[in-house]
């Protein structure tokens, strides 16, 4: 349990990262409002898994100083499409946390990937994109 | 000597079920008149499956009745689709062939906001059934709960 939520870990990170780059490239109300409060929710998940992994008495590798982001941020379109991407990615990294938990650790799981999902489609609507769901949320 | 103790312990326990197994099947040939065949147990994922063919279907039938979202729909329904066919898979049940029944006609509002109201319940269904799968099989469960929840965003 503790990798996957290590990996959880690194996805949180990395989606606090993007949305703090691709969120001065959104200029309407709709979508800064909407990156500022999907950056504060990643940041609750990742305070809520960095307590949960010491108590677990795990040290997860340090978040790397800098990313490399998978595309460069141009305009509104790839914040968008980047978004997307981030959101999908930290579904992927919930949802494999789901078979190595029981309880409360995977309830957590289950909303995060819920959540992740929501904003997805939340994302493709703000930019377009259709179709808007994806069949299997977090399926790598 | 511990590990030889452990395999001693799993072959009783083996042996155990095997006479457990052995007895229930001589219930099921009719040995004992008196004690009626039970139904056989659903599986648990049985809801979550009748539930994705059943919003296919509603999915469809707005479509018919209102052409204009069939463009909007049609992917949801296909979702739904998907999941039914992994889900009979996993259960090992063949799914019913599909048969679009007649079209209610309505308001283009009244009905998406019905078919939120019915992602919501049965991404309810899944959350619960999430709680208890087994760990092979939970993942595929949360994806149908997430895919629920994003339909009913979708349809916002």
């Amino acid at each position: 349990m503790n990798a996957q939520l290590a990996a959880a870990l690194a996805a949180e990170e990395a989606a606090i990262y993007a949305y703090g780059t691709l969120g001065v490239k959104l200029t309407g109300t709709g979508d800064r409002t909407e990156a500022r409060a999907a950056e504060a929710v990643h940041r609750d998940r990742r305070d809520v898994l960095v307590a949960r992994l010491a108590e677990l008495r795990t040290t997860p590798a340090p978040a790397p100083a800098g990313y490399r982001l998978p595309f460069e941020i141009t305009g509104r379109e790839s914040a968008l499409k980047l978004a997307i991407q981030v959101e999908d990615g930290v579904a992927q990294a919930w949802r494999a946390v789901l078979p190595v938990t029981e309880g409360a650790d995977r309830a957590t799981a289950l909303s995060a990937l819920i959540d992740s999902a929501v904003r997805a489609t939340r994302w493709r609507r703000l930019g377009s994109v259709t179709p808007a769901t994806i069949p299997w949320p977090g399926r790598p | 000597m511990v590990l030889t103790d452990r395999v001693d312990r799993r072959q009783l326990l083996g042996a155990a079920a095997g006479t457990a197994v052995a007895a229930s099947t001589l219930a099921g040939c009719g040995l004992f008149d008196d004690d009626p065949d039970p139904a056989p147990q659903p599986d648990a994922l049985q809801p979550l499956l009748d539930e994705a063919l059943r919003l296919a279907a509603a999915y469809d039938r707005v479509a018919v009745a209102q052409p204009g979202l069939r463009k909007r729909l049609s992917p949801l329904a296909e979702d739904h689709r998907a999941h039914a066919a992994a889900l009979a898979a996993l259960i090992g049940v063949t799914l019913p062939s599909a048969a679009a029944s007649a079209a209610p006609g309505g308001d283009a509002a009244q009905t998406v906001a019905a078919l939120r109201k019915a992602e919501q319940a049965a991404q309810k269904t899944a959350v619960a059934a999430c709680r208890t799968a087994p760990a092979q099989r939970v993942a595929l469960v949360g994806s149908i709960a997430a895919a629920r929840a994003a339909h009913a965003e979708a349809l916002r």
